[in-house]
């Protein structure tokens, strides 16, 4: 994975008046997110941070991110480990417990994402 | 608030702390500074069954917890600990703002837990060292407005040297000492019965506190406050 070379670089597009609904919806829903990036593999802070932006150009500031995964370990949904190859970075994985709990958290958001937009829809017309 | 959460604290403590008060608690390294405010914090959530943070930027989670441990001092359930280890790790060449992000720490448990009422940073020292001096008093001000703001009750632990007098003008450069509601000093005397650790009330806004030297111990069941030390000059 390519490094970051500068955080500060990636929060001007965290401005953006396209993406602040994304931004917004992200943040609130922080914990979704975090669940269904670590479905599909281990991953750090850091590379959560990284992916964030690389899928939404939505920048999350470390004091973000970090409380929320120490706080999913916490209440047994993520288990971590230092990485092998990298003792400095530490893996966050979903736990038994913690993948139905993101199954279910997930089909939970995609309902309510989709009755929103309909709502909004509706409202339009 | 508190003064029942420590054995021997009521008979320093007049009347409870206030409810959003900032506290410093001062001393040297070894004076029982982090074992105090852990178990003050920590007896508190036992009683009452709310939410507290704790904040560590230089100890990892695991070994602020073995060193509680070790002296009896027990983490409850409601007490959140956020250390800084593995994000400093992970992002060793771009510190970010230490002051920034610790208020955004707090932002997430205060959202997540209403009934947050306790704080505790360790160290304010740490604080200051990571986050340059550019108008760092600026910076403090708002950082300790931003705790009062939140309604939270609040222990800054800072290391200062042995003697309050050693430390004179360092000390009363900083803003923190003006800024808080109260401060709670920790320290080593030598006195008749030998060496001995002892706690001192300072400043205490709103509430009548005893000035004298008290000792304090650590006991197989945790700190205990015991009786006022008539001695000497602090151990220098």
């Amino acid at each position: 994975m390519e490094q970051i070379k500068d955080a500060s670089d990636m929060k001007k597009f965290d401005d953006d008046d396209g993406n602040r609904y994304i931004n917004r919806i992200i943040k609130t829903n922080l914990e979704v997110f975090i669940a269904s990036f670590l479905q599909d593999k281990q991953m750090s802070g850091y590379d959560l941070i990284k992916e964030i932006f690389l899928k939404y150009n939505v920048f999350l500031s470390q004091g973000t991110v970090y409380p929320a995964l120490y706080s999913m370990a916490e209440e047994g949904i993520l288990q971590a480990e230092y990485s092998k190859s990298d003792m400095r970075s530490k893996k966050y994985s979903l736990t038994p417990i913690g993948e139905e709990i993101a199954q279910k958290n997930i089909e939970e958001f995609v309902k309510a994402m989709d009755h929103a937009a309909s709502l909004v829809q509706k409202g339009m017309r | 608030m508190i003064k029942s959460d420590i054995c021997g604290l009521e008979k320093m403590l007049g009347a409870e702390i206030l409810p959003g008060s900032l506290i410093l608690v001062t001393g040297a390294e070894g004076t029982l500074k982090s074992s105090l405010v852990f178990s003050m914090i920590s007896n508190h959530l036992a009683a009452h069954g709310d939410h507290g943070l704790y904040v560590t930027l230089e100890q990892s989670k695991e070994s602020h917890l073995l060193n509680m441990n070790s002296l009896g001092i027990k983490k409850r359930d409601g007490l959140h600990i956020f250390d800084y280890q593995d994000m400093r790790r992970e992002w060793k060449d771009r510190e970010p703002d230490l002051i920034q992000m610790t208020n955004e720490v707090i932002d997430f448990y205060k959202d997540k837990y209403d009934d947050l009422t306790l704080f505790s940073l360790d160290s304010l020292n740490a604080l200051y060292s990571y986050s340059g001096e550019d108008n760092l008093r600026n910076k403090i001000y708002h950082f300790f407005l931003n705790l009062r703001d939140k309604d939270l009750t609040s222990f800054l632990i800072m290391e200062s040297p042995p003697s309050r007098m050693a430390g004179l003008l360092s000390d009363f450069n900083r803003p923190e000492r003006f800024l808080a509601d109260g401060i709670i000093e920790l320290g080593i005397i030598e006195g008749k019965g030998g060496v001995k650790r002892y706690i001192q009330i300072l400043k205490m806004r709103a509430a009548k506190h005893a000035m004298e030297k008290h000792q304090i111990t650590i006991e197989t069941d945790g700190i205990q406050i015991l009786g006022p030390i008539y001695s000497a000059a602090p151990k220098d």
